[in-house]
């Protein structure tokens, strides 16, 4: 059975005074559930990153209340100060690039964060050899991120995400970087991340044909998150 | 855990090499600047040591012959001799001459000493081939630094000398190349003047020319007696300025050495300065290098420690390969300088202090970008 994964109340983000204030949120409410995979969408410009980072704990709102699992993190501040413990803890993140550590290889990229949660190498390991058969492409474990394509690279991306058994995976345009059949690999791996793994996966796109293999679509329109299933979304 | 400084460092293995050795080679010039002055000591002590004598009886109210121009009469040495407590003593000679040798004529000290006298200033340790000497005319002892060979001939003032006995690592407290000559030698190149310039005295009225003058007297004294006590006696009836062998160290060291100490102190000092702020470019170079990967670490929860810990162990060991390939440096290229370069292992030990310390405080600046990378940087391309 899903239950909530992210719960956000009445969340409000303002930057600057005066002359040069600016309010992207004003009382956003939604909410998404473990095993749903999310498209968010906006202009560019509306505040899509900038809600992606408070979600994942980078960015103070201005206010509101935020739920993570059935942790509330932040009510008008954040309830623990230790933000990283909560990202390193309930958080998966996926770049445009894949940002993968280029001293490391592979299997140490994946590594590092579990190893760091305090984690052995040995079960680290294990865990990060699973996530790369389940990626097809465990063969390349010893190898240099420089020695890897770019959707083989995304994917170890995808695996670093999922290395710390997250419950959330925030994702910033995954797909951008690739072109149209490897997005689409892409985010179907998303999906049956999300629902093998029992994962709450946002993703941010502006690649409308990658809409339809979401389970829905949050928009941020008129400072405030509406919602609709994919399949009904008027959006595309 | 995952040692990220070594898989950094793995990475980009040359690029790190160089850049250490390249701070290497200034720590190599830290050291050697150490080494001249630990040189220089070695080298004012060298003549003090080998002539080993207790008393130095010079020209009254100077500081002796090393310091200041000292001029006495060379029968001293026969009332400095019967004064209780003296064993022996003798007369001796310093001159700095020019050795003829090829196109570039060779700046030496010459030590004059009587071949026959009680006390022989030629360390026997030091001497390396032939003898000392052994006439009273014409013979000269050299050091091997000269190129002068065994037998060879050569011209000094009017008379030609021969090469008995070469020695080794013998220079005076200036750093210049000894040679030993007869104290007659001596007295005649030093205090003998040309047919001319006698000539041209007579026209002036100053007639008569002593050439038994010798720089300084020196004395050992009997077993028993105390040295202060003798010079003490010496100083009162004799009217001469008297040091023991520890004053006259102490004199070549306060008035030779002190301000060359401050030099090199001081342009060690620069250089320490000069290596510590090209470390702290390097690491500062090294971690803006890794400015993303720093955030995006910073962003997927990566805690500070650990980013911290990498910075401070790439710092400490650029650091260490530094001091290692400074000192490989400098041990390679101490022998080729002109002057005694005395390389001590206290003096590496106090440099890789100073190079951790060094290190550690360079590695801050490197922690401060850390602590201030944001790790919203990390999203958004």
């Amino acid at each position: 059975m899903n239950k909530q994964s992210i719960r956000v109340e009445n969340l409000v983000k303002s930057f600057g005074k005066g002359d040069n204030f600016v309010d992207i949120m004003d009382k956003a409410s939604f909410s998404v559930e473990t095993g749903e995979l999310i498209a968010l969408i906006a202009p560019s410009g509306a505040g899509k990153t900038t809600l992606l980072m408070m979600i994942g704990c980078v960015e103070e709102p201005t206010s509101g209340q935020i739920w993570l699992g059935d942790e509330k993190v932040y009510d008008n501040k954040w309830l623990n100060k230790d933000t990283r413990k909560i990202r390193r803890e309930k958080i998966g993140f996926i770049f445009q690039a894949h940002y993968l550590i280029p001293f490391l290889n592979i299997i140490d990229n994946i590594t590092l964060l579990p190893q760091t949660s305090g984690q052995t190498k040995e079960e680290s390991e294990k865990v990060a050899m699973e996530l790369l058969k389940y990626f097809d492409i465990s063969e390349k474990a010893l190898a240099m991120p420089s020695q890897l394509s770019g959707g083989q690279n995304q994917r170890v991306a995808i695996a670093r995400a999922l290395a710390n058994k997250p419950k959330i995976i925030l994702a910033d345009e995954p797909t951008a970087a690739l072109d149209n059949e490897r997005s689409i690999s892409v985010v179907k791996m998303l999906k049956k991340i999300a629902v093998e793994q029992n994962v709450a996966v946002i993703m941010v796109t502006h690649d409308e044909a990658m809409l339809p293999l979401c389970d829905r679509i949050l928009k941020i329109e008129n400072k405030k998150v509406v919602s609709s299933l994919a399949k009904e979304s008027t959006f595309i | 855990m995952i040692n990220l400084a070594k898989k950094d460092i793995s990475h980009s293995l040359g690029k790190f090499l160089v850049t250490a050795m390249g701070v290497g080679m200034l720590l190599g010039i830290v050291l050697i600047m150490m080494g001249v002055y630990r040189g220089m000591v070695v080298d004012a002590e060298i003549l003090i040591n080998d002539i080993n004598a207790d008393l130095w009886i010079v020209q009254e109210d100077t500081l002796g012959p090393f310091a200041e121009s000292s001029r006495v009469h060379e029968d001293l040495k026969n009332s400095i001799s019967i004064i209780d407590g003296v064993k022996y003593s003798e007369a001796i000679t310093f001159q700095n001459i020019q050795l003829p040798q090829g196109s570039m004529p060779i700046r030496v000290m010459a030590v004059g000493y009587d071949p026959f006298g009680n006390i022989n200033p030629i360390n026997p340790d030091r001497l390396i081939e032939g003898s000392k000497l052994t006439k009273d005319h014409y013979q000269i002892v050299v050091s091997k630094e000269t190129g002068f060979k065994l037998h060879d001939e050569l011209i000094l003032a009017r008379d030609k000398y021969e090469v008995v006995g070469i020695t080794e690592k013998t220079v005076s407290s200036g750093g210049d190349l000894l040679v030993y000559i007869s104290l007659k030698d001596a007295q005649k190149n030093q205090f003998s003047y040309s047919n001319n310039r006698v000539r041209n005295d007579r026209e002036r009225g100053i007639t008569g020319n002593d050439t038994t003058m010798v720089n300084a007297i020196i004395a050992i004294l009997k077993n028993g007696y105390n040295t202060d006590e003798v010079a003490k006696n010496i100083k009162e009836w004799k009217h001469k300025s008297v040091y023991t062998k520890k004053e006259q160290e102490d004199i070549l060291a306060k008035n030779l050495i002190e301000r060359a100490a401050k030099q090199i102190g001081l342009f060690t000092g620069i250089l320490i300065l000069v290596s510590t702020i090209i470390i702290a470019l390097i690491i500062y170079t090294m971690t803006l290098e890794k400015m993303k990967e720093i955030s995006i670490m910073k962003l997927i929860g990566i805690p500070n420690s650990v980013i911290i810990k990498m910075i401070v162990e790439e710092t400490l060991l650029l650091g260490i390969i530094a001091f290692i390939s400074g000192n490989i440096f400098s041990h390679l290229i101490y022998e080729k300088f002109p002057k005694r370069v005395v390389l001590e292992i206290s003096d590496a030990g106090l440099l890789f202090i100073v190079v951790i310390i060094a290190s550690i405080l360079s590695s801050f600046i490197g922690v401060k970008k850390v602590i201030s990378a944001d790790p919203a940087a990390a999203i958004g391309g």
